[in-house]
């Protein structure tokens, strides 16, 4: 791809690639600190149903995983791990071993229950990120060496770029997918609202919302609401290309994440966090020193 | 013969760009086409995710069940019991990993934990095994992790570990809550 072309689409400096990697792993960081391993290792090996790659290690390795020092001990490593990542120490190594440490705790929650694509990008943006120069800058690396970043271009922007795709092709293709499966059935009057009750029935969701049960009652307006789901999920791709369809593409997006949470209790977070790769970082970092700046000129002549 | 040549800071950066562009031509290729497969098949294959979540359902009138867990505490009160509250890195996935327990689904892989495969055996094969045949540990794991958080002597502490499986006959105006069955395990 043309560098010219590609400055068109995308931030090509190493300072945005680097705020990238700051806040994707900072995010992930933060969920794992959240999140009770010590619980997890309690649940009984022998629910466990190693899912695709995760096949390929023996039962006696998770034997010894699930207990409360080998689950404690992944949290740790996946904790350092990321924080590292996360202020750009040692990014070289870091990024890629919070890449893979990702890939097999996801795997894991995977074997338990279902193929549950929320944090997929996730993984996938950790693991651009493990493959591109994204301690350059915005890093202790940088800091500590004082060398300066490669040239602008193809090297820091590609992987913006490709983080981008990869967001959009979650949206494009479950759209795609609900057509293959589903076809106009998806947009009968009472499939939207019979997905949302069968999700609202149970305790075992992480919500407990009810609205699904109004559904029914505007059951009529089902099939255009699901066409414009469908519309906005095909038209993702429009976000890679041009800004101020990005704008209200990522707007519907935090309304559409939330309407399934209150209505289906389904909530994709990691999604969300990962529209920071929209986000042009290095301009938004210098219109706000320039703000700073600005005040910090008129508190001097004030006093 | 002729001197060698300086290596330019213009050559050392092509270079440098040309490696780059090699790597993530082939990062590329490594996501995508997997990907690309997932979708043309409908199928996850770990780590490549085919986007299969919120399809619909197929027959919006046939029936389906859904499960509550419930504990009975040592003061006699019987109280909801999230799974979220107990088991929060399972986020989004709780109701799955009770779905897959009750269908006994980690006995029909290609390769059981030996565990598993020993129960099989004492049964006599698959298709003797009662229908959830590791709920049981399930629950008073549950159950453990909810009174492992509360003083020896509260009152609230679980004695006994429950899930209650409803039937939704179907259809949005069907009846939602018709009981079917219950397992218990007591701590």
């Amino acid at each position: 791809m043309d560098s010219r072309a590609l400055k068109r689409l995308v931030p090509t400096d190493a300072v945005t690639l680097g705020m990238v990697r700051a806040g994707v792993c900072g995010f992930i960081v933060c969920e794992v600190l959240l999140t009770s391993f010590s619980d997890l290792s309690r649940l009984p090996v022998t629910l466990l149903r190693p899912t695709g790659a995760m096949q390929v290690l023996p039962w006696r390795f998770y034997d010894l995983l699930l207990t409360p020092a080998g689950m404690s001990t992944l949290k740790w490593l996946m904790v350092l791990s990321l924080l590292a990542a996360t202020i750009g120490c040692f990014t070289t190594l870091t990024t890629k071993s919070s890449a893979l440490l990702f890939l097999f705790y996801e795997g894991l929650l995977r074997s338990l229950s279902h193929f549950n694509h929320d944090e997929m990008p996730a993984v996938y943006i950790l693991f651009v990120l493990a493959l591109s120069p994204c301690g350059d800058a915005f890093s202790f690396d940088s800091w500590r060496s004082k060398t300066s970043p490669r040239r602008s271009g193809i090297i820091y922007g590609y992987p913006i770029l490709l983080m981008r795709v990869l967001l959009a092709w979650s949206y494009f293709s479950s759209a795609l997918i609900k057509m293959r499966v589903a076809g106009l059935g998806y947009f009968s009057p009472d499939n939207l609202p019979s997905l949302a009750i069968a999700h609202s029935l149970d305790n075992l969701h992480d919500t407990q919302f009810r609205y699904a049960f109004w559904l029914p009652y505007v059951h009529e307006y089902m099939p255009a609401f699901a066409a414009l789901v469908l519309l906005w999920e095909l038209s993702f791709p429009l976000a890679i290309f041009f800004r101020r369809a990005r704008l209200i593409i990522l707007t519907l997006g935090i309304f559409f994440h939330l309407g399934t949470l209150f209505f289906m209790n389904i909530f994709f977070p990691y999604h969300l966090a990962m529209y920071l790769v929209f986000v042009d970082w290095g301009r938004l970092r210098a219109r706000i020193e320039a703000v700073v700046s600005r005040h910090r000129g008129l508190g001097s002549r004030i006093y | 013969m002729e001197p060698a040549k300086d290596t330019q800071p213009e050559d050392h950066y092509d270079l440098d760009e040309r490696h780059w562009r090699a790597r993530y031509t082939a990062l590329t290729i490594t996501l995508f086409l997997p990907l690309l497969l997932a979708f043309t098949m409908i199928r996850n294959v770990y780590p490549f995710a085919a986007s299969t979540m919120m399809l619909g359902i197929r027959d919006v009138q046939s029936g389906r069940d859904y499960h509550v867990l419930r504990g009975e505490t040592a003061g006699g009160e019987t109280i909801d019991l999230p799974p979220i509250e107990l088991t929060n890195a399972l986020t989004g996935r709780n109701w799955g990993l009770v779905r897959a327990a009750v269908q006994n689904q980690s006995f029909n892989i290609r390769s059981p934990h030996p565990e598993n495969l020993q129960l099989t055996a004492d049964y006599g094969g698959l298709e003797k095994l009662p229908k959830a045949a590791r709920l049981q540990e399930l629950l008073r794991a549950w159950g453990g992790i909810y009174n492992s958080r509360l003083s020896d002597s509260s009152n609230q502490r679980l004695k006994s570990v429950r899930l209650d499986a409803y039937r939704w006959e179907g259809g949005i105006n069907g009846e939602f809550d018709r009981f079917v069955e219950s397992w218990t395990a007591v701590l």
